[in-house]
């Protein structure tokens, strides 16, 4: 006989069913978005070396503070003996003295003079420290203010030195230690954190303001067009006919392209020199001209709203016709007994009874023109000059184009924040219906 | 209902899928003219159709790396959600845990997250993990989309299997695990089915992750390939029909193959039967 095995109860077997997928969800969703907020609050860019990280603390970069370190002494030393007057003399035994006052206090920490020598072992080697843990190292902040402050008034004193030298060269000299003392002040960085102040700029930024009334004005236009078009479809549509498949089909083909691809068609289409949409919309006198669409901020959100609808209405379609086609038959029969014509039919049956489909199609084709993204980017770029750009957009370009991960994480937080609010409203509206049937 | 269809109403339908199709019908139109004509006519029909336009679409880009590289994106996008999510959804719906209200509320609230919310952390978690320009890179961020709609699409189906099924297997000494293997999981094939198509055209469809993630022209999928075809100089519309026609006809293939179920997938997250 076989040992019985050993057996999860059904509580066990579900909890271990559930968790791999809210692991994933917490893991690439949620921990993604907290990220997004944090990352929010810093003056974080990619392509600014000193600002490449997100720091709470002042930091040093070893990698440039050691290397320059090396060099400091040696030049210090060098200039001592090229330096005339007594008084440059006394200056630069002053200034030897403060940076090697300010570096004993940096590596009296045990563990930071175990970095610095790392870090000067690799260098030696003309390594590069590729090893972020490594290569910076937390500092106090005065103790970093007060270094840059003793580094910045150094180095203005070797200019003052080169300048009222006469020597050439020595004034070449004193320049180039000068300098060296300027990079190594930059090696000191000042903490990035920068809390809601990325929020208060977006606040007062006229692009801002703009992308999200372009998006705002998308959302409502080309959802009220297709709720409008789709219900009207959908009633049409809603009886037996031959050739049903081939309407769902066609239906279905617009909102199964990938959206780029669309775009890439109704640019064709929209082109002002060959573009048949432009050329009829032209001659038939509806646009000032056939360029207009895609050269002008008008013409180009007309242009986007009219592929959105084009290519989402069908899906509006489908959603009210599936809710249609749970209305029993026989509410209407009894009111044709009753009576009732077919103006009063739609609006105390068909409309009622729809509430609940319709607001759940709205919900989420709402979210969903929210976050306009792709169409927008490919059919206009968001121009001309900005004028047809959504937020999304904005909050990409800012991203990848500017690489300013700081600005660009605080303006897709504000989407965040407003597809959050959308949602709570329609929630509101909606109530516990969303819920009503999946769970027990 | 049974209103009949008359004349009037055959129009309008045939008005209504002109409409809908007229871009795929000119743009097909549009793949076959010689390159000279697309730019001096608004002719409907050529007199010298041509196939020189396909052949620049394959030459000029690496179409059809493109396709294999969605391809594969999806594929694998949709069977590691849809296997995760056929466990979840079914703990969800039948068997005893506590907090499904919440789970299911996250479930819902994350399907509805903004991507690009997302797009910076996701971006730095796939550099540090060394996976931009792989197949990797993108299913990470895709399983972003596809696993709260495969959980909320699958719930859905799960929920409409009798529970007496499940019942009867339990009192035949099944264990759980052996009711979901045998009973429910072949039930629900179908439902599971259908959350795959309905994934794989999600992951096939997304931009902005494949847009940042995979920048090298080789690890492109569809979507961010063709919308790389303007050139700095001039829109060679040609190629850009000719590859536009060529990547909608797999997915007019599944649509026509598919049509029901994706229909039955669409509506069975909306409305309540």
């Amino acid at each position: 006989m076989k040992k019985r095995r050993f057996q999860l109860n059904e509580k066990q077997l579900g909890y271990a069913f559930v968790l791999p997928s809210l692991l994933l969800v917490f893991v690439v969703i949620l921990w993604p978005v907290a990220q997004s907020f944090w990352n929010s609050m810093f003056d974080y860019r990619l392509n600014d070396p000193t600002r490449s990280e997100k720091m709470m603390d002042a930091n040093i970069d070893l990698e440039t503070y050691v290397d320059n370190y090396f060099f400091i002494e040696s030049q210090l030393d060098a200039l001592a003996d090229t330096a005339v007057g007594d008084q440059d003399k006394q200056t630069i035994h002053e200034i030897e003295d403060g940076i090697e006052k300010h570096h004993s206090e940096l590596i009296s920490d045990k563990q930071v003079k175990e970095k610095v020598d790392k870090v000067d072992k690799l260098l030696m080697r003309y390594k590069p420290v590729n090893n972020t843990d490594l290569k910076y190292q937390k500092v106090d902040n005065d103790f970093a203010a007060d270094y840059r402050k003793a580094l910045s008034s150094y180095e203005q004193d070797l200019v003052a030195i080169a300048e009222s030298s006469g020597d050439k060269d020595a004034q070449a000299d004193f320049q180039q230690t000068a300098d060296l003392l300027g990079s190594t002040n930059e090696a000191i960085l000042k903490s990035n954190f920068i809390g809601f102040d990325n929020y208060k700029k977006y606040f007062k930024d006229k692009r801002m303001w703009q992308s999200l009334g372009n998006t705002t004005f998308f959302t409502v236009i080309s959802v009220f067009f297709e709720l409008v078009l789709g219900l009207l479809v959908a009633l049409l549509i809603n009886r037996t006919f031959k050739g049903r498949g081939l309407i769902r089909a066609s239906v279905l083909i617009p909102w199964a392209v990938p959206t780029a691809v669309a775009a890439m068609m109704w640019g064709f289409l929209y082109d002002g020199q060959s573009g048949i949409v432009a050329h009829y919309l032209d001659v038939l006198k509806i646009i000032p001209g056939s360029s207009w669409l895609l050269s002008t901020g008008d013409g180009g959100l007309f242009s986007i709203i009219l592929a959105d609808v084009w290519k989402t209405t069908p899906y509006m379609a489908l959603l009210i016709l599936a809710g249609l086609q749970t209305i029993p038959g026989s509410l209407y029969e009894a009111s044709d007994v009753d009576g009732a014509n077919k103006f009063q039919q739609f609006f105390n049956i068909t409309l009622p009874l729809l509430k609940s489909s319709i607001l759940v199609a709205l919900l989420f084709r709402t979210l969903d023109a929210f976050r306009v993204f792709d169409l927008i980017y490919v059919l206009t770029g968001g121009g001309p000059a900005n004028s047809t750009e959504s937020i999304s957009v904005y909050a990409y370009k800012t991203m990848f184009a500017q690489q300013n991960f700081g600005e660009g994480s605080t303006l897709s937080v504000i989407v965040f924040l407003c597809v959050a609010l959308i949602s709570f409203i329609y929630v509101k509206l909606i109530g516990s219906e969303l819920f009503a049937g999946r769970t027990k | 209902m049974n209103k009949r269809a008359g004349i009037g109403f055959y129009v309008f339908l045939i008005i209504f899928v002109f409409l809908v199709m007229f871009p795929f019908i000119w743009v097909f139109l549009t793949s076959i003219k010689p390159v000279g004509e697309i730019f001096s006519s608004f002719n409907w029909f050529t007199k010298n159709p041509t196939l020189d336009s396909y052949v620049a679409a394959f030459t000029q880009r690496p179409l059809l790396r493109y396709m294999l590289n969605s391809f594969v994106v999806s594929i694998v996008t949709t069977l590691l959600s849809v296997a995760f999510a056929s466990f979840a959804a079914y703990a969800l719906t039948r068997l005893p845990i506590k907090g499904k209200g919440l789970i299911l509320g996250i479930v819902l609230a994350s399907s509805m997250f903004p991507q690009v919310a997302i797009l910076s952390p996701m971006f730095n978690i796939v550099t540090d993990l060394g996976l931009r320009n792989s197949y990797l890179g993108l299913v990470i961020p895709y399983i972003t989309i596809s696993l709260p709609l495969s959980i909320w699409i699958l719930a859905t189906f799960f929920q409409k299997i009798p529970y007496e099924l499940e019942e009867s297997a339990k009192l035949d000494g099944a264990s759980p695990f052996q009711t979901f293997r045998k009973i429910i999981f072949p039930l629900a094939a179908p439902g599971v089915f259908t959350t795959g198509i309905l994934v794989f055209i999600a992951a096939w469809n997304e931009y902005l992750f494949a847009l940042t993630i995979n920048s090298n022209d080789s690890w492109r999928t569809v979507p961010v390939g063709i919308s790389m075809y303007t050139s700095e100089f001039s829109i060679p519309w040609g190629d850009i029909s000719a590859a536009t026609v060529i990547v909608t006809i797999p997915i007019v293939i599944l649509v026509l193959i598919f049509q029901r179920r994706i229909v039955s997938g669409l509506t069975s997250g909306s409305v309540k039967e």
